[in-house]
């Protein structure tokens, strides 16, 4: 390991871009980022040589009332509540993790691809954009990684709102 | 591949792999016999597993991972558990995190011994191919000796095990090992002198550690380049904490080398195995389990017998999971295959891509 592999040096990295900090786990950091400061966030990581990118998790929101589950019930959010989707970029090193959480709208569901720092998170990339619909501009794939090459354009399986076709194959 | 700017020939492979015994289709951009560039399409065994936890109790959904692959179920299953267990705070009995530990181990030089036969027959080394496959019976006799099952074998609970091993099991693993490791030296033996093998091997698919690390590498593949990368000892689960595993590097980074670090940590299985065996703790092999799992994401992963496997896994509170997130070994060792392909013969192809002993039902889930 040439590299410092503690949460403290994680968090002083990735000061400059972080919007919130969480120690979910003793071993773990969950660092806030913005779309707009996830390439940078990624950045100082990478060049730090602050472990490896092991993961990109997506994960759905759905606007309390959409699904039904998950009231957001007392948040600080009091606005007009909109769907979000979630993308955990988990960076890995020897045994803690430090995790970047970028948030995004259903209606804007994008973040900007990492594929130029880190050229192995394109199939991690593909699977978000398939299985998601979150748009990654600058992802050097648009093609199609695990669904059938006749699965409709903009249904997304891993949404909470997607329950399955009616019929059982797709039409 | 679009539409490309020069004409340059594409040779497809695949859905059905002519090397592999599972579906993926690979596009090869051919100058003559030399590969100028390489894509890849998944997804012809995608059954939709991650949906389909979300649905299903968290006890029913061990038996739905462990099915990810047939390959390496137990360790999706022990996974899992993991991360299950540590979210709900419960502490699993030594004994059973020691069976656990021998069943991964066993499920290890199973899955390697799988391998070695598979590239030896992509080499067109088919006697090899029969050699390590009817030795790699002694293991799955062990196997279903324990559990009952040569694949599958289930062995874990939320909180336990199901099985226990008792003297007389103990006694026939030790034979089992005796037999297999003799039998491993003879492989290693032919594996580095064998001057045919060495022509497909030596050299060939090179891969140095700067490039495996910036490709994301991992397991064996990772090794073989000289990454210091294995979930064993870096972060010790299980009884890897009380028994110690030796990371084994190699650092020419060439096909060769990925064998080389296979055959070892198959020694190295061995003296573990034995190591455990000798002194097993007793006691209790389950403890008790919540049928619902407090709130909270927890990320729990395993060295699977190809390297780092990832669990993410967020409860809501409920008896069913709210997401459950896979990241297989074999979808990190794509990209590496990819960049790999570049520059070398059509016909090197086929053991370049079983270097780095792929699964296809692992990372299409």
């Amino acid at each position: 390991m040439d590299s410092d592999c503690t949460l403290q040096t994680a968090e002083t990295l990735l000061q400059p871009w972080a919007e919130g900090y969480d120690h979910p786990e003793p071993n773990r950091l969950d660092v806030q980022v913005t779309a707009a400061n996830l390439k940078s966030a990624v950045q100082e990581l990478v060049k730090a040589h602050w472990g490896y990118l092991s993961a990109i998790t997506g994960l759905d929101h759905p606007a309390p009332g959409e699904a039904e589950g998950e009231d957001q019930a007392g948040s600080s959010s009091s606005l007009p509540v909109e769907g979000t989707l979630e993308a955990l970029y988990h960076f890995c090193c020897s045994s803690v993790w430090t995790t970047l959480r970028v948030n995004v709208p259903y209606s804007r569901p994008v973040i900007p691809s990492i594929c130029d720092i880190i050229p192995s998170a394109t199939l991690y990339e593909r699977e978000l954009m398939e299985l998601f619909g979150v748009e990654l501009p600058g992802t050097p794939s648009l093609q199609r990684l695990v669904l059938p090459d006749d699965w409709p354009d903009g249904v997304y399986p891993l949404r909470k709102s997607f329950t399955g076709f009616e019929s059982p194959t797709p039409p | 591949m679009e539409a490309h700017e020069s004409k340059k020939f594409v040779v497809p492979i695949g859905p059905q792999h002519p090397a592999l015994k599972e579906p993926g289709h690979f596009e090869f951009s051919v100058d003559g016999e030399t590969v100028t560039d390489a894509s890849l399409r998944l997804g012809f065994v995608h059954r939709g597993i991650e949906k389909a936890t979300e649905g299903r109790t968290w006890v029913q959904n061990l038996y739905l991972l462990e099915r990810i692959c047939g390959i390496c179920s137990d360790v999706h299953g022990t996974a899992y558990s993991i991360g299950v267990e540590k979210l709900a705070g419960v502490t699993v009995p030594p004994r059973a995190q020691a069976i656990r530990t021998i069943v991964a181990e066993l499920e290890r030089i199973h899955s390697h011994m799988l391998w070695l036969g598979v590239a030896a027959h992509e080499g067109g080394f088919d006697t090899l191919f029969m050699f390590s496959w009817r030795d790699r019976e002694t293991v799955m006799d062990l196997l279903e000796s324990i559990s009952g099952n040569r694949v599958n074998y289930s062995v874990n609970l939320l909180g336990g095990v199901k099985f226990d091993i008792d003297e007389k099991q103990a006694g026939e693993i030790r034979r089992g090992l005796d037999y297999l490791e003799e039998r491993t030296r003879h492989y290693m033996k032919v594996v580095t002198t064998d001057e045919t093998f060495l022509g497909r091997t030596r050299g060939v698919g090179l891969m140095s550690k700067q490039q495996a690390e910036l490709l994301g590498a991992v397991g064996p593949t990772a090794r073989a380049s000289g990454v210091e990368r294995d979930v064993r000892v870096e972060s010790p689960y299980l009884s890897y904490g009380e028994f110690p595993v030796n990371i084994m590097l190699e650092t020419a980074g060439d096909l060769q080398a990925r064998f080389v670090v296979r055959i070892n940590e198959l020694f190295e299985t061995y003296r573990l195995i034995r190591e455990i065996l000798d002194h097993m703790p007793s006691g209790e092999l389950t403890t008790r389990m919540p049928r619902r799992i407090p709130e909270g994401e927890t990320i729990s992963r395993a060295e699977a017998p190809r390297g780092e496997l990832f669990y993410f896994i967020k409860s809501n509170g409920s008896d069913k999971p709210e997401r459950i997130k896979v990241r297989t070994p074999s979808l990190c060792n794509w990209g590496s295959v990819i960049s790999m392909a570049v520059g070398h013969k059509l016909a090197d192809m086929p053991m370049l891509l079983v270097g780095i002993d792929p699964c296809f039902s692992c990372n299409d889930r």
